[in-house]
C-alpha cells in the first residue's frame, strides 16, 4: 500500500504515477501527435480509397458468385422460415397476408413508371447508358405478371383457402447472367423422402425469371431495378401436417447445393396449414 | 571435533576386524556407497511444465472455449467452431516449454568414481574385497594408482601422495602419513579420503567413515539439499504472467459488463469475455523466450559452453559476481617453471601454453651447468612414443614438478634423454619429506658429477660456494643475501621455489651409499621457481569482466599466498591494491584498514567470522581472495554474495565445488578437468575449461536479456491489434469477425526473432515503440479491413453502424453499397465471408506476411479456411504501413 501511495505520488522526485509532470506533459503530446498523425493517416487512405473505387460496380465479386434465393412472407421461427398458420383463424395469416401486400407495393404500375417494357426473351445488355441522367434502363416487373398471386384478383393470396401464394426472389448480383441463356426457373418440391410430387402453380408461367431482367448494372445504373419474382401458388396441402419443402432456382451458375449456405440457389422453409 | 587426532585406543589393530563383527556393521552402516537422491520423474516433469503460469492462463482459457463451444454448438451455432481454437493452443505449448525442460533434466546425478576393489586386512589376512563391502574399523591397505576405498586414517605410510583435486581443488599431491597436522579433517595429512586418487607408494589405514558418511558423501548430500536457485529470466516472467493475467481479466471483465448493457446474450457476451482474455495472452512469448534461448544456447555451444538450462543463457547474463575456482579454470592446472634465478639475476621463463612467449638469455655458463642438474637430478620419464607431441602436451611419468622440470628442459635446452644417457646415473637419493632434497650422482668422464635438489635453504646449507657465468665464487655473506633476497622474492609470488647445486666426486661410482655423500662444499647455480600459471587469456576476461561492471572473487582451496599471487597476475587483485595486511606492513599507524581494496581470507579466518561480517567483508573489499575453503565455506561465500542483492555465478570441477554450483544463481563446471558431480550440479559447462568462455557466455547473456526484453515489447504489441477490434466493435458497429481463435498468431513470433547478432547494444530507449507499433497495426489492419470490404462492395460509410443487420440471421438480402443482396452464411457467418482484417492485424504483418499467407492467401479455397480467400491486391496494402511499423519497432530490431 505503501508503495502504492509513492507509485501514485513519489514527493522526493515529485512523480505523479512514475513520471514528472513536465514528463506526463511530453507524453502526452507524443502520443496526442501520434494519433494526429495516425488518424489523419487513415484518413488519407480511406480518402484514396473512395477515390480509387469503381463507382458502378464492386472490384471483386470473389464472395457473390451465385445469387441468395428468399421466399416472401418471411416468418422466421425457432427452425428457420416458418408458414405455419390456421385457416379457420385469420389472426394466423393476417400478418402474412400483409407482408406480401406490402412486399408487393414495389412492383405497383405506380412503382415501376420509370422502368421500360421488355418483350424479349434474352439477356438486357446495355453497354452504354441511355437511361435518364447517366443511368441504364430496367425492365418492368409489375404484381399482375404474378396472375392469381399478384394480391389484384385474390387480395388473401389464397390462405382462407389453404392454398398459399408465397413468392420466390433471387437476389441480385452485379453483371450476373443466369442460366446461360435459358431462362432460370424456381421448382420447389417436399424434402426428406417425400417422394410424391408437390402440386404447384407457378407463376409467371413455369416459374420463370425472365432472363431480359439480367444483367443488373448496380445501383447507380439501374436506381429503379426491381428483382424479378416467381410466385408458387401451393395446391392439395394435407391439412394439419407439418411439411419441409425446399424452392430451388434451376439454371446453370446457380448454385444450390453448399451445405455451408442453405440460402444459396434455394430457399427452405416449413409449412403447415391447420383447419 | 577431532577424532582423527585423538589417539588411536586400542593402538593399532593390525589383524583387523573379525568377518562376523564386519557382517554386523555391514548391516547396521550399510554398504560403502553413495546413495542417489531420488529425481524427479520425467512425466512430472512434463506436468510441471503444463502447470507453469502463463500455461495456466492458457488452459483455463481452452477449458471456457471449449465449454463455450459446447453450449452454442448445442444450441446449433456453427459459428462457434472458432471457439475451439484457443484450446488447441494449450497443449502445444506445454509440449514447447516442455522440450527445453528436457535437455535440462538429462543426466543422473553425482557420480562417483568408485574403487570397485580393496585390500582389506580381517584377522590378519589380506582379502581382496569388493569396495562396498568395507566397514568402520576394516584396516585397509592402498597404494599407488588405487582409489581410496573409504575415508581412512593412516596408520602407517611410505611416500604416500594422494591427489586431492577433485576434493580440495589443490593441484598438487598431498602427503599422508600418520601424524595429525590439523584440526579440519581436510587440512589434516592422517585421513585419506573416499574416491581420492592414491597417486604414489603405500599405505595401511583404517576406515573411519564409509558411504554417505564420508567427506565426499557429506559433501554430495549438501549439494543435494542445495534448492536451486530461481533464475531472474523465470521470475520476471512470473511478474510478467501475473500482470498480463490481471489486465486480460480487468480488460476482459470490462467489454464483458459493456456486452451485456449493449444486450448481447450472457453466452455471447462471456465468449467475448474469454476472447480478450485469450487475446491478451502472450502466447508467443513462451515460444519466443525458448527459441532466443536456444539460439543462443546453440551459439554458445560453438563457444565453448555447453549450456544445460536453457534459463542459465539469460542468467549468465545478469551475473553481477563470478566466484571462480583458481585451479584449472584461471589457471593451467600445470605446474611450469616461471622463473630462474642465476648469475644472482631473476630470469622469467615461458609460462605460456603454447610456448610462444619470450625466453631468457640462455648464453650464461651457469645456465648450462643449472640446466644439466635439472635434467639429471629428475626421475620423471616421458611416456614412449610421444615425439610428435609438442612438449607441453606430452605425458610424464611423476610428480607435478620434476614434470614441470622435465618439460622445462626438454623445451629449453631438448633431448633430455641424450643428456642423460651421456650421464650415466650411478646412485639417487630420493626426495623424503625429511631431508627435502635429492640426490643423484654421475658419471661425467672420470669423475663423478652430484647433482642436487631440493629445498632452497636445504640446498644452501649444503654450499660452499656458487657459480656466476661458469666461475665458482666463494659463498660469502653477500651472496647469501642475495639469495635470501631471490627466495623470497619468489615465494612471496606463490612459487614453488627449488634450489640446485652441483659438486664432483672422485671414484668409482659402485657401492656409493648416502653416508658417502657429502654434506657441503658443493657448488650453488641457481634457484628454479614453479607455479601453476594462468591462462594466458584470462587477465583480459578478468578485465572484461571488470569493464562490464562484474566483480571477480577468486575461491581457491589452495594457499593464501599462491592464491593472492595468481589472483595478482590474472588482476583479480589489480596492481597497488593492497590487502589490510600489506597497509599494516606500510603503514602500522593506520587503524581501521578497511580502505584496503583487495583482502585474503583463509578457510580458518572464515571459520571464525561471524557471516554478518563476511558480508561486510565482501562489501568493503572490492577485490576478494579465499584461500584454503572448505566446500561449506564456498557456499556460505557464495550465500554472501546472494545476500548483497548479486547474482553469483560459480566455477568449479571439483566434487566440493558442487554444492557452490548448485547454489551459485549459475553453475559452471568445466568440461575437461570438470568430476562429473560438478557438472551434473552445473547450469552449463566450460568445454575448455576456460575462464575467457564465461566472459562470451556472459556477453551472449546480456545480448539475449536485451533480446528478450525486445522480444516480449514486441510479442505484447500484437495485444493492441487484438483488442482495437472489440472496441471498435462496440464503439462503432463494425461488423468484425471476433472470436478467440487466433490461429496464425504464435509461430511466427517465435520462429521470426531477428538475430540477436543485428539487435542493437543496448543504451537508447525508444519512446514507447511497443505500444506505439500496437497502435500503427491497430490502423493499418483497419485500413485493410476497409479495403478489402470496399472492394467487395462495402464502403466505409455503410459499414459504420452496419453491424446489427450483417449479425442479424433473418436477414437474408442484405445490400451492399452496389445494390447488390448478400444472404448470411450461417458458417463464418459475422464477417460475410470476408476477414481481412484479422489477417491484417497481424504484429508481423508488415515484416513477414508469409507466415500467415495460407490461412488468407488467395488461393486457398474455402473449404480449407473458414474466412474464404482475400483478394491479392488487399496484400499490398499494408505497405504503406510497414515503413512507420518498421521504423517504429526498428530501434528494437536493427
Amino acid at each position: 500500500m505503501e508503495n502504492f501511495r509513492r507509485f501514485v505520488w513519489n514527493p522526493e522526485t515529485k512523480q505523479f504515477m512514475g513520471r514528472t509532470l513536465i514528463n506526463w506533459v511530453w507524453i502526452s503530446l507524443y502520443y496526442l501527435a501520434f494519433y494526429v498523425v495516425m488518424t489523419g493517416l487513415f484518413s488519407l487512405a480511406l480518402y484514396s480509397l473512395m477515390r480509387t473505387l469503381n463507382p458502378y460496380e464492386p472490384d471483386y465479386q470473389d464472395q457473390l458468385k451465385s445469387p441468395g434465393v428468399t421466399l416472401r412472407p418471411d416468418v422466421y421461427g425457432e427452425r428457420g422460415l416458418q408458414i405455419y398458420y390456421n385457416i379457420s383463424d385469420n389472426k394466423t395469416w393476417d400478418g402474412f397476408v400483409t407482408t406480401l401486400q406490402t412486399f408487393l407495393t414495389a412492383y405497383t404500375p405506380a412503382a415501376q413508371l420509370l422502368n421500360v417494357n421488355c418483350t424479349s426473351d434474352t439477356y438486357f445488355i446495355q453497354d452504354t447508358f441511355d437511361g435518364p441522367n447517366k443511368t441504364k434502363l430496367s425492365c418492368k416487373f409489375t404484381s399482375d405478371m404474378l396472375q392469381n398471386c399478384s394480391g389484384l384478383t385474390d387480395p388473401t393470396f389464397g390462405f382462407p383457402e389453404g392454398n398459399p401464394c408465397l413468392i420466390i426472389k433471387m437476389n441480385r448480383i452485379i453483371k450476373f447472367y443466369p442460366g446461360n441463356g435459358t431462362a432460370p426457373r424456381v421448382d420447389c418440391t417436399y424434402v426428406g423422402d417425400d417422394s410424391r410430387p408437390l402440386e404447384v402453380d407457378y407463376y409467371p408461367v413455369n416459374g420463370t425469371f425472365n432472363l431480359h431482367y439480367f444483367p443488373y448494372y448496380g445501383k447507380k445504373a439501374q436506381p429503379t431495378y426491381t428483382n424479378p419474382l416467381v410466385a408458387v401458388k401451393l395446391l392439395n396441402i394435407t391439412r394439419n401436417e407439418e411439411f419441409k419443402i425446399v424452392c430451388r432456382v434451376i439454371g446453370t451458375g446457380i448454385i444450390s447445393d453448399n451445405v455451408h449456405d442453405p440460402y444459396e440457389g434455394k430457399v427452405e422453409f416449413r409449412l403447415k396449414i391447420d383447419n | 571435533m577431532t577424532p582423527h587426532c585423538t589417539p588411536l585406543t586400542p593402538a593399532a589393530p593390525p589383524q583387523g576386524l573379525g568377518p562376523g563383527a564386519a557382517a554386523e556393521r555391514l548391516l547396521r552402516d550399510g554398504p560403502n556407497e553413495l546413495r542417489p537422491p531420488r529425481g524427479t520423474p520425467e512425466c512430472l516433469k512434463f506436468a510441471r511444465q503444463l502447470a507453469g503460469g502463463l500455461q495456466c492462463l492458457m488452459w483455463v482459457a481452452a477449458a471456457i472455449c471449449l465449454v463455450a463451444f459446447g453450449i452454442q454448438r448445442g444450441q446449433g451455432d456453427l459459428t462457434s467452431a472458432d471457439d475451439v481454437g484457443p484450446g488447441r493452443l494449450g497443449p502445444s505449448r506445454g509440449w514447447a516449454g516442455w522440450m527445453p525442460g528436457c535437455q535440462g533434466g538429462k543426466g543422473g546425478w553425482m557420480v562417483v568414481t568408485y574403487p570397485v576393489q580393496a585390500t582389506v586386512i580381517r584377522e590378519g589376512d589380506k582379502f581382496q574385497i569388493d569396495a562396498n563391502q568395507l566397514v568402520v574399523g576394516d584396516v585397509v591397505e592402498i597404494k599407488g594408482g588405487d582409489r581410496v576405498p573409504a575415508d581412512i586414517r593412516i596408520l602407517s605410510a611410505q611416500g604416500c601422495k594422494v591427489d586431492n583435486s577433485s576434493l580440495t581443488g589443490e593441484s598438487e599431491p598431498q602427503t599422508r602419513s600418520p601424524e595429525c597436522t590439523h584440526e579440519s579433517p581436510l587440512e589434516t595429512r592422517n585421513i585419506a579420503f573416499f574416491s581420492t586418487m592414491c597417486l604414489e607408494g603405500t599405505a595401511t589405514g583404517l576406515v573411519i567413515n564409509t558411504g554417505d558418511r564420508t567427506i565426499i558423501g557429506r559433501i554430495a548430500s549438501l549439494a543435494s539439499g542445495v534448492e536451486n536457485e530461481k533464475t531472474p529470466i523465470a521470475i520476471e516472467i512470473e511478474h510478467f504472467v501475473d500482470i498480463i493475467a490481471g489486465l486480460a481479466i480487468f480488460f476482459g471483465g470490462t467489454f464483458f459488463v459493456v456486452a451485456m448493457v449493449i444486450g448481447y446474450p450472457f453466452l455471447r457476451a462471456m465468449v467475448f469475455f474469454m476472447a480478450i482474455v485469450v487475446a491478451y495472452v502472450p502466447e508467443g512469448l513462451l515460444a519466443t523466450v525458448t527459441v532466443c534461448l536456444s539460439l543462443t544456447a546453440k551459439r554458445l555451444a560453438r563457444k565453448n559452453c555447453v549450456v544445460k538450462n536453457l534459463e542459465a543463457v539469460e542468467t549468465l547474463g545478469s551475473t553481477s559476481v563470478i566466484c571462480s575456482d583458481k585451479t584449472g579454470t584461471l589457471t593451467q592446472n600445470r605446474m611450469t617453471v616461471a622463473h630462474l634465478w642465476f648469475d644472482n639475476q631473476i630470469h622469467t621463463a615461458d609460462t605460456t601454453e603454447d610456448q610462444s612467449g619470450q625466453s631468457f638469455d640462455q648464453s650464461s655458463e651457469t645456465w648450462r651447468a643449472l640446466s644439466r642438474i635439472v635434467t639429471l637430478c629428475n626421475r620423471a620419464v616421458f611416456k614412449p612414443g610421444q615425439d610428435n607431441v609438442p612438449v607441453a602436451k606430452r605425458e610424464v611419468i611423476g610428480d607435478a614438478s620434476e614434470t614441470a622440470l622435465l618439460k622445462f628442459a626438454e623445451a629449453t635446452v631438448g633431448n633430455v634423454a641424450e643428456q642423460r644417457s651421456r650421464y650415466p646415473k650411478v646412485f639417487e637419493v630420493p626426495f623424503t619429506s625429511a631431508n627435502k632434497f635429492q640426490v643423484s650422482v654421475h658419471e661425467a668422464g672420470e669423475r663423478l658429477l652430484l647433482v642436487l635438489k631440493g629445498a632452497p635453504e636445504r640446498v644452501l646449507e649444503r654450499c660452499g660456494s656458487v657459480m656466476l657465468k661458469g666461475q665458482e665464487l666463494p659463498l660469502d655473506q653477500q651472496w647469501r643475501e642475495a639469495f635470501e633476497s631471490a627466495y623470497a622474492e619468489l615465494g612471496g609470488r606463490g612459487e614453488r621455489v627449488l634450489g640446485f647445486c652441483q659438486g664432483y666426486l672422485e671414484g668409482p661410482g659402485e657401492g656409493l651409499s648416502a653416508e658417502q655423500l657429502p654434506g657441503e662444499g658443493l657448488c650453488f647455480t641457481g634457484l628454479v621457481a614453479m607455479i601453476d600459471p594462468p591462462r594466458a587469456s584470462v587477465p583480459a576476461a578478468v578485465r572484461k569482466c571488470r569493464t562490464a561492471g562484474i566483480r571477480v572473487i577468486m575461491v581457491t582451496g589452495d594457499h593464501p599466498i599462491t592464491a593472492r599471487a595468481i589472483a595478482g597476475s590474472v588482476g583479480i587483485i589489480s596492481e597497488g591494491s593492497e590487502t589490510p595486511e600489506d597497509l599494516a606492513a606500510r603503514l602500522p599507524s593506520v587503524r581501521p584498514r578497511r580502505q584496503a581494496r583487495a583482502r585474503v581470507l583463509t578457510g580458518a579466518q572464515l571459520q571464525e567470522m561471524e557471516p554478518a561480517a563476511l558480508v561486510d567483508a565482501l562489501r568493503t573489499h572490492p577485490e576478494m581472495v579465499f584461500a584454503r575453503t572448505s566446500p561449506q565455506q564456498k557456499l556460505i561465500i557464495v550465500e554472501s554474495c546472494q545476500r548483497l542483492g548479486a547474482i553469483v555465478a560459480v566455477t568449479g570441477d571439483g566434487v566440493n565445488d558442487s554444492p557452490a554450483l548448485k547454489k551459485a544463481d549459475i553453475g559452471v563446471a568445466m568440461g575437461i578437468a570438470g568430476s562429473d558431480a560438478a557438472k551434473n550440479a552445473a547450469d552449463m559447462i566450460l568445454l575448455d575449461d576456460n575462464f575467457a568462455s564465461i566472459v562470451t557466455g556472459v556477453e551472449q547473456g546480456r545480448l539475449i536479456f536485451d533480446n528478450l526484453k525486445k522480444s516480449i515489447a514486441y510479442t505484447l504489441t500484437k495485444n493492441i491489434p487484438e483488442l482495437t477490434p472489440y472496441l471498435v466493435y462496440i464503439t462503432a458497429s463494425v461488423p468484425l469477425h471476433l472470436g478467440p481463435s487466433r490461429t496464425p498468431g504464435p509461430l511466427p513470433d517465435a520462429w521470426a526473432p531477428p538475430s540477436p547478432d543485428a539487435w542493437a547494444p543496448r543504451g537508447r530507449q525508444a519512446l514507447s515503440p511497443p505500444r506505439a507499433a500496437g497502435a500503427m497495426q491497430s490502423f493499418a489492419g483497419f485500413v485493410d479491413y476497409f479495403v478489402a470490404l470496399a472492394q467487395e462492395g462495402w464502403w466505409p460509410a455503410l459499414v459504420l453502424g452496419l453491424r446489427p443487420r450483417w449479425e442479424d440471421t433473418r436477414e437474408q438480402e442484405l445490400q451492399d453499397s452496389y445494390g447488390q443482396q448478400w444472404v448470411r452464411l450461417p458458417y463464418a457467418a459475422p464477417i460475410r465471408a470476408l476477414c481481412p482484417y484479422r489477417a491484417a492485424s497481424h504484429p508481423l504483418y508488415g515484416p513477414s506476411v508469409a507466415p500467415t499467407h495460407p490461412l488468407y492467401g488467395p488461393y486457398m479455397d474455402r473449404t480449407q479456411s473458414p474466412y474464404g480467400p482475400i483478394q491479392t491486391p488487399v496484400w499490398l496494402l499494408h505497405i504503406p504501413y510497414t515503413v512507420p511499423i518498421c521504423s517504429c519497432t526498428g530501434p528494437y530490431m536493427a
